[in-house]
């Protein structure tokens, strides 16, 4: 693929995951379980895994943490280091995942994956920084919200996916 | 015709493993503890447990709270945390203007052990304790 296509294409998903998080945090989902949220942004992580495999997923993932604590103001601070973790670990499972049992898992399999090890991570993470693992409780809360909300990101993925024009995956 | 998408149609069998395997793990880890957690346990021994950190802030007997509300003070790194508890129940009444997210003020009451507050930003965490009084019995 042509290196200035590429470019454009990691900063339009990047921005397009910042406004999905900020539409995000205006759901007021953690009414439901504390901590819990739809994970929208997961959707361009997984299209950025789909498109340019796992240098142009990582930057995307990366980027949009980084650039999504920034303009929020929570840039190394103790957010910023639980949506790292759980970001990182589960754009390593995702594309784990996708790599080598895209056979086996379709989108949707790897959308819930992703989801689950997501809140495992911040979970580890939060257990840690406020060393309480009484946090734990929350857990099945959670990875159970996450059945739901990895269908939804993996449906969406899929669709946007297929509709997609080939020449942004560029036969990848 | 009416051409109809079946969403089951775009899971594999492996999707489904998958999803199956994460409902029951989640469902054991909630269901699992009960079988020999105490479930009677008596009101009068539960116990408030307010954290700072590592550092316990202050432990308030839940008796307590039906004489009068009580206000307790954590400072985090953040700021000063309010915690209210009163009526048998505790909240945290008001977190420090700088926590984006404010989840622990939106968790609202609770009341029984289990549910733990959690204010991850500003590192305080409260629950309820049974107190570990002595053994009733202890049978081979």
């Amino acid at each position: 693929m042509n290196k200035t296509r590429k470019i454009v294409i990691v900063g339009l998903l990047v921005s397009l995951g910042l406004i999905l998080h900020f539409v995000e945090t205006m759901l007021p989902m953690t009414a439901i379980v504390p901590g819990a949220k739809l994970g929208l942004a997961n959707i361009v992580s997984l299209l950025g895994i789909v498109f340019f495999g796992f240098s142009g997923g990582l930057q995307i993932v990366l980027l949009r943490i980084i650039l999504g604590s920034l303009l929020a103001g929570t840039f190394m601070t103790i957010n910023f280091y639980l949506s790292f973790s759980g970001g990182l670990l589960s754009f390593l499972v995702m594309y784990v995942a996708y790599r080598y049992a895209s056979n086996k898992f379709s989108l949707i399999g790897v959308s819930v994956l992703g989801a689950f090890f997501h809140n495992t991570g911040q979970i580890i993470v939060a257990a840690y920084v406020i060393s309480n693992s009484a946090i734990f409780y929350y857990l099945p809360f959670l990875t159970l919200l996450a059945i739901p909300t990895g269908i939804g990101v993996g449906l969406v993925s899929y669709f946007t996916a297929d509709y997609l024009p080939k020449e942004i995956s560029g036969g990848v | 015709m009416v051409n109809t998408v079946k969403i089951l149609d775009y899971f594999t069998f492996y999707d489904k493993i998958l999803i199956a395997g994460i409902v029951l793990f989640s469902l054991i880890i909630i269901f699992a503890p009960l079988g020999f957690m105490a479930e009677n346990y008596d009101e009068d021994e539960l116990i408030i447990v307010i954290k700072s950190g590592s550092k316990t802030v202050k432990r308030i007997p839940m008796v307590k709270t039906y004489e009068k509300t009580q206000l307790v003070e954590a400072a985090g790194p953040l700021g000063i945390s309010i915690i209210e508890a009163e009526q048998g129940r505790v909240r945290l009444l008001e977190a420090p203007e700088e926590d984006p997210q404010k989840i622990c003020e939106k968790t609202g009451w609770i009341s029984e052990p289990g549910p733990v507050i959690i204010c991850v930003p500003n590192q305080i965490s409260i629950w309820i304790e049974t107190s570990e009084g002595d053994l009733d019995g202890i049978t081979w």
